[in-house]
């Protein structure tokens, strides 16, 4: 009983929440047009989630990924107020992603700083180089060249219904090649096997002939290119930049990896499960704007869901005596 | 109860009475507990009197945790009677009730002082509203004095005593009044898994005064030695129930072991088989924690263990040979340099058992394809992808030879019993292609028919070429194992005795030999 | 992934909505949707408000009074703040056009919610700004006049000092809605023959603006030590404007005339207006006028008319210490 409960709980709740959006908004909620604007809304919080289950894996997290997201939209954006081509803009944005996710990796496995104290400092730092580069203000307008916003606006036209067109957006499928991806390498590669022994165990990992410092630290590499490839669709969709506007995307980010590990047996992160939480948080979000719902009562009820889900999850464990 | 309380009708004490009147006792009978399908209990019984040591005996998986906690109160029978002086147990559980608990994991604060540690459940004296630090100290003081512990000083970090002080400090903490019921009897779970041979001692020092003092103690083990010696009853429990229960006088090692496994194991240590010869494993100079310059060759087919009191660096030189800690001078695997990391050691053909298996070996949410794959996965990937295939054959094949009982190989370590958790670390020392098997204390906690399929396991290596070097405090073990036992002493290898022949006794006086120089 | 697989997740999609409607709508209609078939009986106007800084006080004028409008006019009105996220902003303006509203109201430069416009252009949902800036993909944007609010203190600056003086000026260029400020300043100070602009300050504002300006302003009094050598300073918001007073309060000079102005009117400017200090006058912007505007610009439209200019002017008013305590 606990144990369905805790395996199955999270899962129920979510096609409960799916099912009353589709009852209380019956001609809008479940149409695929819906789904495709949830999708691409969701995009970038499914990036930055995804890439942080590569960390939370080992049991650490990242908390400067907000901050890197910002730092990386405002680096492209410098960059074409500089005149660089797109692709050389996008290129620089993602490697000061992965040289500030190396740099984490490196306090927190070589040098051994806790994982909170050390990516707490790089988020100040990181958001100081963002208010630096950009000067404080918002890059927008002109400066954006219209190949890298447009890329928020487009994608494949599926068709059209009441006139306007249907698209599967860029984003939602640049989202789901950086899922797959991860998928691939936390499920299937020796690299993500040996990051959940760490997690498991991480001194057990290290005798078992597990290189735990290296593996650390580019696990932290994963995550701070995800946090600049979110930072770049998140200042495409804007089609500006400025020094702050990725900070929401942290506790949004470690909230629905916390979600998806309520589905799995011993609370381990897993990449689609982090997948189905950070669909609930968009399908809340969705449904309760299209409900009507104060913005601010709707804070307050998706905090309850995740209190509600892991608590959940809490009691199964205990039933289980696991 | 009628004919268990007949020697004390002189008083027979009222409901009202004071509970130090009655003659103290515990009784379990028929307790049955099952969860879903799996019946953990199944009509276990036992009595503990005041005054003795009840031994509480059992393969892994007998029940005898199930039993301890329904007596703690963490669990709910689902029937059977527990009777504490003739009175069902009450709601506020045993504790309530006078007994207490020493688990083998000790929960104790390392930052705090040995007093405020023994303080810790209880409310600390207080003075106007602030902690009375001289009532403290003297309440820790008295506690300490009466178990003979007036070394330990009240005011000493928990933290900078050895794991067998912390016991004995525990055992102290319960003799403080703390307004419930005075503890007259103990329960005590694998109390020296942790601890050194002379720490051992002076547990059991402290059990032969709490005795003596007309407390019960019920004593749960894996260590037939210890039982024979400390205890005046022995209770088996096999597959949840209580198979018998003898005074220490009308039983033996091999009535036990047969009750506990239901079969007759002849000879705890299989003969040895005759080392092959040429050198597998050499170490030359080796320098790590207090070693100062360790060289030691083992044999093709060899098993050589390492002795040594509590201090003379077994698990530091293991640890070296594994590259787990740092190390200085040449380890040399079939005459190639080995450099010093795990991941090197592996390759090479090493593997390694670790002391602390819940610490250092088992990570509980992986399945146990995936522990026993993890050092091996290289091997394991087919372009680039881990082969799942290739893990459950690998289990599939390993399963037999570790006798390991388990549902599948996705099964998730933590499920498995202590014993089974070993047997899955052995699989996976055995996953790869194994030249030197590397064992720290490799039965420790293990229940005896677990532990003589290990023996025969590394006989069975031993005699297809494997070199084995072992560490062990259970000096039978080393001695029965053993082809030629090291002696560490001042940092190095003091001398090299052939196992053969030797006794306990000899072994500890070379030990003891090898501080002198 | 093939265009069929999406087509047929479409399908599924469908099939599973029939489903779900017949088999648990009526159980769970009832008390779901009674609250909002009561508000669909009127077949009410829905209108969206969508901003990230609802927090903000001037933000906050704006969406009151545009509720108590809306309220007149009977409206179903769904304000939406998200917390300073600006993608939010576009996300949501996606699920409202989904769900079918009648007009939006945004409060976010428009350059930036470019794909939440495109959506609503593309079901012909009017978009509307409050205070938001132009863009071709929204219908109106309804604002004070930065032009006129510049004109009004710098004429007053010049008709104070009587046509003729020394002025200081603080301006900021890098920020649009104050750099026409300050065009419109020099252009009046132009006009005059007799008035010299003798220094045009850009203050650094990364700490609010007082600050420094309060430095700048103590420069140009130690390099203007005669009585009478500064007539006025020209403020093209009000943080320079305090600054400048307490610098010359701090030198002693504050009787020597010299005429301070500013722009917006926030409370620590009207404070010191009341005062009857230096600080003379600053210009206030009509939030609660704005809001309102906006909703009868909404109505305008959302009745069938058609707006020729793309921009709604909301007058402004002149703040002195005559008026400077008014609420």
């Amino acid at each position: 009983m606990g144990q369905v409960m805790r395996r199955y709980g999270t899962a129920a709740g979510m096609a409960a929440i799916v099912v009353f959006f589709a009852v209380a908004l019956p001609d809008t909620f479940l149409t695929l047009r819906n789904w495709l604007n949830i999708s691409q809304q969701i995009s970038m919080l499914a990036v930055v989630a995804v890439t942080m289950t590569v960390v939370m894996v080992m049991g650490d997290f990242d908390l400067s990924v907000g901050s890197m997201a910002s730092l990386a939209g405002v680096v492209a954006a410098v960059a074409f107020t500089h005149g660089w081509p797109v692709w050389a803009g996008v290129g620089a944005a993602l490697a000061v992603g992965l040289l500030g996710g190396l740099f984490n990796g490196l306090l927190v496995s070589v040098v051994g700083i806790l994982p909170f104290v050390a990516t707490l400092a790089t988020l100040t730092m990181y958001s100081g180089f963002a208010f630096l580069m950009s000067g404080g203000k918002t890059i927008f307008g002109r400066d954006i060249p219209a190949a890298f916003s447009g890329f928020a606006r487009g994608g494949i036209t599926l068709g059209a219904t009441d006139g306007r067109p249907l698209v599967l957006p860029w984003l939602t499928l640049l989202a789901l090649g950086v899922t797959a991806a991860i998928w691939l390498v936390l499920e299937q590669t020796a690299f993500g096997r040996r990051l959940y022994g760490i997690g498991g165990n991480a001194v057990a990992a290290r005798l078992a002939g597990v290189k735990v410092m290296r593996l650390r630290l580019l696990a932290f590499g994963f995550t701070g290119v995800g946090a600049a490839t979110a930072g770049l669709m998140y200042a495409a969709r804007v089609a500006s930049a400025n020094p702050t506007q990725g900070s929401g995307l942290m506790l949004t980010a470690i909230a629905a990896v916390f979600l998806g590990m309520t589905m799995s047996a011993f609370g381990q992160p897993r990449v689609l499960a982090t997948l189905a939480g950070v669909v609930v948080l968009g399908v809340m979000d969705n449904g309760l704007t299209q409900l009507h719902v104060d913005s601010y009562v709707r804070d307050v009820v998706v905090g309850a869901i995740i209190v509600l889900a892991v608590s959940i999850s809490a009691f199964g464990r205990r039933a289980t005596g696991g | 109860m009628a004919q268990l309380r007949g020697a004390v009708q002189v008083v027979p004490p009222p409901s009202s009475a004071p509970r130090q009147f009655a003659m103290p006792d515990l009784i379990l009978s028929d307790i049955v507990k099952s969860y879903g399908a799996a019946t953990a209990l199944d009509g276990a019984s036992l009595h503990l009197r005041g005054g003795e040591v009840h031994a509480l005996m059992g393969e892994n998986g007998a029940g005898k945790s199930t039993l301890i906690r329904i007596l703690a109160g963490l669990e709910r029978p689902d029937a059977g009677r527990i009777e504490i002086f003739g009175r069902p147990l009450g709601p506020g559980g045993a504790q309530a009730a006078g007994l207490r608990f020493l688990h083998q994991e000790l929960q104790v604060v390392a930052g705090l002082s040995v007093a405020e540690n023994m303080h810790l459940a209880r409310p600390y004296p207080r003075r106007l509203g602030f902690v009375d630090w001289g009532a403290l100290n003297r309440a820790a003081a008295t506690a300490l004095t009466r178990l003979g512990l007036e070394r330990i000083a009240p005011a000493t970090p928990m933290g900078a005593l050895g794991p067998g002080d912390q016991m004995l400090v525990r055992i102290a903490a319960t003799l403080i009044a703390d307004g419930g019921a005075a503890p007259w009897a103990y329960v005590m779970d694998e109390p020296t898994a942790a601890l050194t041979g002379a720490e051992a001692e002076r547990l059991f020092a402290v059990i032969d005064s709490l005795r003596a003092g007309g407390a019960g103690i019920l004593y749960v083990s894996h260590r037939m030695d210890e039982v024979m010696r400390l205890a005046d009853r022995v209770t088996v429990l096999r597959d949840g129930r209580s198979v018998s229960s003898r005074a220490i006088g009308q039983t033996d090692q091999a009535r036990i072991i047969h009750d506990m496994t239901g079969r007759e194991i002849a000879t705890l240590y299989p003969d040895r088989a005759m080392p092959g010869g040429t050198t597998r494993l050499a170490l030359e100079s080796v320098v790590a924690g207090p070693l100062s310059g360790v060289s030691l060759e083992v044999a093709a087919g060899e098993v050589v263990g390492l002795a040594g009191l509590a201090g003379t660096g077994r698990g530091a030189l293991l640890g070296a040979v594994m590259g787990a800690v740092p190390r200085q001078g040449s380890v040399r695997v079939d005459g190639q340099l080995l450099r010093a990391d795990t991941a090197a050691a592996w390759a090479a053909g090493l593997a390694w058992i670790p002391r602390e298996r819940r610490a250092e070996g088992i990570m509980p949410g992986l399945a146990l394809r995936e522990t026993v794959a993890l050092p091996h996965l290289a091997r394991m990937t087919r372009a680039g992808l881990v082969s799942r295939a290739a893990e459950r054959a690998t289990v599939a094949r390993l399963a037999g030879d570790v006798r390991l009982k388990a549902q599948g190989p996705d099964q998730p370590c933590a499920e498995l019993s202590g014993g089974n958790q070993q047997k899955v670390l052995f699989a996976r020392a055995l996953a790869g292609d194994l030249k030197v098997l590397v064992l720290d204390e490799p039965t420790r906690g293990v229940d005896v028919a677990a532990r003589f399929d290990i023996y025969a396991l590394v006989r069975g290596l031993s005699a297809q070429g494997v070199a084995v070097l072992m560490s062990s405090s259970d000096l039978p073990e080393l001695i029965g194992l053993s082809h030629r036992i090291a002696v560490l002493g001042r940092g190095r290898v003091a001398e090299v005795l052939p196992a053969e022949g030797l006794d306990e006794a000899g072994l500890l006086a070379r030990c003891y030999a090898a501080m002198e120089g | 992934m093939g265009l069929q697989a999406i087509w047929n997740l479409g399908e599924v999609l469908d099939v599973i909505r029939n489903t779900i409607l017949t088999a648990a709508r009526r159980a769970l209609l009832a008390t779901v949707a009674t609250a909002f078939a009561a508000t669909a009986a009127l077949a009410a106007e829905k209108v969206a408000v969508i901003t990230p800084y609802l927090a903000q006080p001037g933000t906050q004028f704006y969406v009151d009074a545009f509720k108590a409008r809306a309220a007149e006019l009977g409206w179903d009105v769904n304000v939406i703040d998200t917390a300073g996220d600006v993608a939010a902003v576009i996300s949501r303006m996606e699920d409202v056009v989904n769900q079918g509203v009648d007009a939006i109201v945004i409060n976010v430069d428009p350059a930036q919610v470019g794909a939440g416009l495109q959506a609503a252009a593309d079901a012909k949902v009017p978009v509307f700004g409050m205070d938001a800036g132009t863009d071709p993909l929204i219908v109106a944007n309804v604002t004070s006049n930065g032009y006129a609010m510049a004109a009004e203190t710098s004429v007053y600056v010049a008709n104070r000092i009587g046509g003729k003086g020394n002025v200081v000026m603080f301006t900021f260029d890098p920020f649009p809605p104050v750099q026409v400020r300050g065009v419109i300043a020099k252009a009046v100070f132009g006009n005059f023959p007799d008035i010299k602009v003798i220094d045009n300050v850009t203050p650094d504002v990364s700490d609010g603006g007082i600050a420094d300006s309060r430095a700048k302003m103590e420069a140009i009094l130690a390099a203007n030590p005669e009585p009478g050598s500064i007539s006025a300073v020209w403020a093209a918001w009000d943080q320079p404007a305090l600054g400048a007073l307490q610098a010359i309060e701090a030198a002693g000079r504050q009787n020597e005339g010299i005429v301070i102005t500013g722009i917006d009117a926030n409370p620590q400017a009207r404070d010191a207006i009341a005062t009857g200090g230096n600080f003379e006058a600053s210009v206030a912007q009509d939030f609660a006028g704005i809001g309102r505007t906006t909703a009868d610009t909404v109505a305008y439209v959302l009745g069938g008319g058609t707006l020729k200019q793309n921009v709604v002017y909301v007058p402004t008013k002149l703040i002195t210490a005559a008026n400077a305590t008014d609420k």
